[in-house]
């Protein structure tokens, strides 16, 4: 039997149902004042695309009844020993994140370009092939460019808006062609429908993007210990 | 360029932090689950969320 891990939370653990992931029971390995939820899972049955959602369901089960550490999906233990001497040795730096995250939650925006990126018009010049590609090169960098410049100023203007605190957000911006940010906010669980509401106001004055609102979800990105 | 839905970016906001956020647990931890390894069950779902925006784009042109 191995275990598929779920979350960290503190110790003692909330009354949950024991059903994991697939209906499978669902275990809680303590160590110390710590503790891990998990699926005992069985080595021969592998991983399908719809578990990742479930474990979703799960991690905001668990988060729903007590603050906890969403675990990155797919990682296992062989047995319950192995389990509790992984959080053992971090139990400083999970404390520390637990407490970081306690009773907060995550929104997550997203913000889509309404428009392809605009193609720049290389001059005709009676330039030889290396010369057209070297322009060719040129155009599609400032293209990047500004979009880059773009995106990042919108993240500015987002965090000042919403006056939160830097350590609170995580952006990226220009993932791809399609996404100009994608940023995460911690905040409190009780806010989240109000902060959530802020973010869809802030993010309308943006006319050249549309935005994408989830969560609150767990507070995935703020979980991270190193 | 690949025009992403609402539908179509919240799956892969969600597939982005189940795979790449959340508590990494090493040492002990065997990163992999009933022999497959965790890059290719990454590549999995992500390719799910993939089509999922390749059969958007489907219905849109027909």
């Amino acid at each position: 039997m191995t275990l598929l891990a779920h979350a960290i939370a503190a110790a003692p653990p909330a009354p949950l149902s024991h059903e994991g992931l697939r209906g499978r029971p669902l275990a809680w390995s303590e160590a110390g004042d710590l503790g891990l939820w998990s699926t005992e899972w069985a080595p021969d049955i592998k991983l399908e695309r719809p578990d990742a959602l479930e474990h979703h369901r799960l991690v905001e089960r668990i988060c729903a009844a007590q603050p906890c550490l969403p675990v990155r999906f797919g990682t296992a233990f062989a047995s319950s020993d192995d389990a509790r001497a992984s959080l053992d040795k971090r139990a400083a730096a999970l404390h520390a994140a637990l407490a970081r995250v306690a009773g907060k939650s995550e929104i997550a925006l997203t913000l889509l370009w309404r428009e392809a990126p605009e193609e720049r018009t290389i001059p005709s010049t009676p330039a030889g092939p290396g010369r057209r590609y070297m322009e060719g090169r040129r155009a599609e960098f400032a293209v990047r460019e500004t979009r880059r410049a773009r995106a990042a100023s919108m993240v500015e203007s987002l965090i000042t808006e919403l006056a939160i605190e830097r350590q609170l957000v995580w952006h990226e911006t220009c993932t791809s062609d399609s996404v100009a940010v994608s940023l995460a906010v911690l905040v409190p669980t009780e806010r989240a429908p109000e902060r959530k509401a802020d973010l869809e106001r802030l993010a309308a004055q943006f006319t050249d993007v549309f935005a994408v609102l989830n969560g609150p979800w767990p507070p995935y990105t703020f979980a991270r210990t190193d | 360029m690949k025009e992403l839905t609402a539908e179509d970016a919240s799956l892969l906001e969600l597939v982005d932090r189940l795979l790449n956020k959340g508590v990494v647990l090493a040492g002990e931890a065997t990163i992999s689950v009933a022999g497959i390894d965790l890059i290719y069950l990454g590549l999995n779902v992500v390719l799910a969320a993939v089509e999922t925006i390749d059969k958007a784009q489907e219905r849109r042109a027909s």
